[in-house]
Parts: C-alpha cells; sequence; structure tokens
C-alpha cells in the first residue's frame, strides 16, 4: 500500500491539504487504480511506441497575423477581486 | 405546448406567431423552476429574456441552456466548484457569443460533476442532479444539468463539454441525444480546461436533426483556439443521404453476452443485437470485429492517467488569487494553499493527487507516457478499422442509469470495457453521437455510433437513420404532468 506521507506530499506539492480520514480513503483508492494502471504496462513492446499527445494530425493551422486586438481592461481583470491597489491585485507582501 | 418540442416544432410556432420567443422564454423559466427543487439541473436560472433579434437562424428564439462551465460575460460561471462560486466572468464563450448571435435565447447554466472532473452528477458544490426518469438514480456527468434538462423539456437542446464521455454518457441515462464533433470542430475559447488534449465542446437534444442544426452553428475556426478546424459541410442537409451498403461494426470483447450474468447488462445486449438487425434492414452491413482485450482494458486506465495529469496543470489557475474566495495566510503560498484547501471537494482533490503521482519524475516514463503510447495503439487501430468500415456501434452503457446507492457487480472489473470505451473517441478525436434506443428496468439506454476524423455528416446521417427505426426519437419524461 503506498506510504500516507507520500500522498500527502503530492498533495502539497499542487499546493492544497486534505483531512488523515481523506488520505486514509486515497491510499484505498490507490490500490485499485494503481493495479488498473498495471494494464497499461502490460500491452507488449510499449516502449517502442512514440507518445501521443494530439487527437490527429492537424494540418489546418496557420500561424495568426501579427494584428492588435482588444484584450481585458485592467479594470474588467480586477472585477473578481476586492483585493485592489494602484489597479493591481494584492497580495501580501512578497520581498521582506 | 412547449415543453418538449424540437427546435423545429418550436421554430414552425414562432414562424406562425402562435407563440412570440418571450413567451418561449417565459414558458422554459417557469419549467427549470418547477423542477429545480426535485431534480436540480441548473445553477444559475436567468431572470431576463435576452435575444438577438437581426438573426435569421433556425435557433432565433430558441431557449436553451448551457453548461457551467462556459464563460459567460456577466453571468455567475462556477463550473459547479467551490473554489469558482463567486466568479463572474468578463468574457464570452465563442459559443455563448455565436448562439447569442444566432438568436438563441439563454434559460439557465446547468449543474455539473465539480470542475467537468466527474460521470455521476453527484459532485456539484449546489448538490446532486437527479435522474428525470427516476429520481433514485444518477443522472452520469460531467454534464450532468445539461442532459437533465433537455430530458425534463426544459430546453430543447443544451450545450456540454466531453472530456471522456461527459455529454455522450449522461445522454445515455437520460434518454437524450448526446453528441461530440470531431476535435476542433466546436472551440473551446471560454471552456474551463480540464483535460486540453481531450476536451470537446457538443450538444445535448431531443433528436438528431436537433444536434445537427446547433452545430452547423456554432462549429468553424476560431482565433482564440488554435485546435479549431474548418468544416464547411453542411450537417443538416446530410442527414437524409442513402445509407445503403455503409459499413458498421461492433467489437466482439465488449458485446460477448456470455461475459456477463447482470440481468440489465442481457438485457441491453439482447436489445442491441435486435437493433442491429434493423440496421441491416435499413440497408446497413453490420459486422463483428475483434480488438486485443488487453488494448480494451487498458481504455480506462490511459483515460485516467492522461487526464487526472493534465488537468492538474490546467486547475493551477485556481489560486483563489485573482479571482474566487481568497485564502487565509501570511505570504502568497500560504493564502493559495489555504484557498485551495478549502475551495476543491475530497473528490477533486484525490483526482489532482493522483496527477500529481503520475507527473512525478519517477513515474512519468512507466504511466503518463506510457500511457501516450498507449492512446496512439488504440487511435491507430480504430483508424485501421475505418479504413474498412464508417462507423462502430456499441451500447453507450451496459444498463440503465444507476441508483444512487448501487452495488451492483456492474461496477466490478468485469464490466470496464462496456461501461468505459466511449473515451476511445476522446483519445482519436473521433465524431461520436449517443441516441436513445432502449429501456432496461424502466430507464432509458443509448446506442453510440463512432466514425472517422471529419466524417460527423456521415456519422449524424448514420445516427439520424437509425433513430429512425429505434422508436425512441424525441422522448422526454413526462414527469410532474406540467406543460406550459
Amino acid at each position: 500500500m503506498i506510504d500516507k506521507s507520500k500522498l500527502k506530499d503530492y498533495a502539497n506539492k499542487l499546493m492544497f491539504d486534505m483531512e488523515d480520514s481523506e488520505y486514509e480513503t486515497l491510499q484505498e483508492e490507490f490500490d485499485v487504480i494503481l493495479k488498473q494502471m498495471e494494464l497499461i504496462g502490460k500491452i507488449p513492446n510499449i516502449s517502442s511506441v512514440e507518445p501521443m499527445t494530439f487527437p490527429y494530425k492537424n494540418e489546418d493551422v496557420d500561424l495568426r497575423e501579427d494584428e492588435v486586438r482588444d484584450y481585458l481592461t485592467v479594470g474588467e481583470v480586477l472585477d473578481n477581486t476586492k483585493y485592489q491597489v494602484n489597479d493591481q491585485v494584492k497580495v501580501p507582501k512578497v520581498v521582506e | 405546448m412547449y415543453r418538449g418540442k424540437s427546435i423545429t416544432e418550436l421554430r414552425e410556432l414562432l414562424d406562425k406567431e402562435e407563440l412570440t420567443s418571450e413567451e418561449l422564454f417565459d414558458k422554459a423559466k417557469k419549467l427549470a423552476y418547477a423542477f429545480q427543487e426535485d431534480y436540480n439541473s441548473f445553477v444559475t436560472i436567468m431572470d431576463d429574456y435576452k435575444i438577438k433579434r437581426r438573426s435569421d437562424s433556425l435557433i432565433k428564439g430558441i431557449p436553451y441552456a448551457l453548461k457551467d462551465n462556459f464563460s459567460t460575460n456577466g453571468i455567475l460561471t462556477t463550473s459547479s466548484s467551490n473554489i469558482l462560486k463567486d466568479y463572474v466572468p468578463v468574457y464570452d464563450a465563442t459559443i455563448y457569443k455565436k448562439l447569442r448571435k444566432a438568436g438563441g435565447v439563454l434559460v439557465g447554466k446547468t449543474v455539473l460533476d465539480e470542475l467537468a472532473m466527474g460521470g455521476t452528477g453527484t459532485t456539484a458544490h449546489t448538490g446532486v442532479v437527479k435522474n428525470p426518469w427516476n429520481k433514485t438514480c444518477m443522472t452520469g456527468g460531467s454534464s450532468a444539468g445539461s442532459a437533465a434538462a433537455v430530458a425534463l423539456g426544459i430546453v430543447p437542446f443544451s450545450i456540454g463539454s466531453d472530456t471522456g464521455d461527459s455529454i455522450r454518457k449522461p445522454a445515455s441515462f437520460c434518454g437524450v441525444v448526446g453528441y461530440k464533433p470531431t476535435y476542433g470542430l466546436i472551440s473551446r475559447y471560454g471552456l474551463f480546461a480540464f483535460a486540453s488534449s481531450l476536451d470537446h465542446v457538443g450538444v445535448l437534444s431531443r433528436n438528431v436533426k436537433d444536434s445537427a442544426i446547433v452545430t452547423d452553428i456554432i462549429k468553424g475556426k476560431d482565433i482564440n483556439d488554435m485546435v479549431t478546424i474548418n468544416y464547411d459541410k453542411n450537417l443538416v442537409e446530410s442527414l437524409d443521404n442513402d445509407i445503403k451498403g455503409k459499413k458498421l461494426f461492433y467489437i466482439k470483447e465488449i458485446c460477448d453476452k456470455s461475459q456477463y450474468t447482470d440481468k440489465d447488462t442481457l438485457k441491453v445486449l439482447d436489445d442491441f443485437y435486435k437493433l442491429l438487425d434493423k440496421c441491416r434492414e435499413l440497408g446497413f452491413i453490420v459486422e463483428e470485429v475483434s480488438i486485443d482485450k488487453a488494448l480494451l482494458e487498458a481504455v480506462y486506465p490511459t483515460y485516467m492517467t492522461i487526464s487526472c495529469a493534465e488537468a492538474t496543470s490546467n486547475n493551477s489557475n485556481l489560486t483563489g488569487i485573482q479571482f474566487g474566495p481568497r485564502g487565509e495566510g501570511n505570504s502568497v503560498e500560504e493564502i493559495m494553499f489555504d484557498a485551495r484547501t478549502k475551495g476543491f471537494s475530497e473528490l477533486i482533490k484525490r483526482r489532482f493527487v493522483l496527477g500529481s503521482y503520475i507527473l512525478q519524475k519517477e513515474n512519468q516514463e512507466k504511466l503518463f507516457l506510457n500511457a501516450c503510447r498507449v492512446r496512439r495503439l488504440i487511435v491507430d487501430k480504430m483508424n485501421e478499422l475505418f479504413k474498412d468500415y464508417d462507423g462502430m456501434i456499441l451500447p453507450a452503457s451496459g444498463g440503465g442509469a444507476p441508483s444512487f446507492d448501487d452495488s451492483s457487480e456492474k461496477l466490478s472489473s468485469k464490466y470496464l470495457l462496456l461501461e468505459n470505451h466511449l473515451a476511445i473517441g476522446n483519445f482519436g478525436g473521433f465524431p461520436s453521437i449517443t441516441i436513445p434506443f432502449t429501456f432496461s428496468n424502466d430507464m432509458p439506454v443509448g446506442v453510440n455510433i463512432t466514425g472517422r476524423v471529419k466524417d460527423d455528416d456521415l456519422v449524424l446521417n448514420m445516427a439520424n437513420k437509425i433513430e429512425s427505426v429505434t422508436g425512441y426519437k424525441d422522448i422526454y419524461s413526462k414527469v410532474g404532468d406540467i406543460d406550459v
């Protein structure tokens, strides 16, 4: 069974944490998932295949023209946060 | 008068001036509110009727619903997650712009599985979506509310997104049509990304023609989504083409009855084979093919591996800093950590941890890259079959929607292939449509037709012909006995 501290480390790397009981559920789930993952490795000569990262070869791609386009205004960007100062999003001091 | 009517029927009512589009909106809104407490299809129901008057589109004045993971300027868009519970976008998704320009009238934003990462309709921050045919059953997901709103007859069509089967599975469970076109046919600009190499936008409706009408309006290249393609073929005009001699295959390893014991599944397969006979009567050539079982069994883990890995990076913008509830802490890292800890539900966190595990340096080769390699093998196999065949036909699921406390054997590994094959359509970007074809235990079940990339016209043409012999065209749940 996968170590709980490792699961916590994986979660923390993605900037969140979970309750202890949730890690226990996840530990059990990982057992099932890792068994399913083994099915991937069972395919013969898999390492010689080129990994696929796009559904099909798309030849319909053009470089766009270098034209000025309308983007969001500063006001629009700040619309969803109440923490603002000098037209910027306010966060705790970064440099001590 | 309104409930359950198709786009074509509503168009006729509007053109004959028997009803105005504002009246249609009021009726849809009334139905949306009437069913909200029991079925929970919507995150937001629109207060105001808004229409672009200068349009000659078939959907001008027709009400529709949009999944709540599409950006709508000035309208709450939550992706059914606490981390976006108050988020009001400042720009429009391309499809919302196109539908508005065509005169479509937005009735509401529909509930999804949180951040579109789920297949049950049970994980939204606003609660569980219930199946219109039986409230004790799931709708499937993640386009849960979009499927329920169409199945309840509230709107003739809705928009969903589909990364593994998120349109086509809830369509099967709710007895509606669910169409995921070729990858790139519809712009994803403004869709909150889940797994970019698998994400598609699509349509749910009560018949194939309505899905074709809507897709003709929203398809096409978009400068804001670089994977979009030009697609000049008219889908509606292709619907009635002759299909005599068109070749379909089904997969032996998935449809062989001898491997199953569940009565519901056996009934679905019996009905599936009867449907194949009807297809032959229509003029289709239908044959059984065999695919290496090891490859098929790898479909689900391959999907989980790729989607969870891509999801971890796509959702890294959810920090609670520029938008979303601000976390507590003394540094940027601390407030981000707190916002994400509080904002994501347990299920989403579990998927993210899995994605994080897959992307650890020591696992990248063994898990992530191998999954991408299996993806290629599966897609190559499909493309090889599509040289001889025009499409693949399979039951979309091995039974009706599961109940909320389902503990049947259908959840066991024996049913892994039958319940998870739809992700093949996402791996290769193949056009894929589910239409209702039978009932089992009083719950609808869909059949899926998948075809070659960019052959959307043929896939919808074949689905339209098959729909004519299922006996389940235009169905919806008449629950509540309400019409408006």
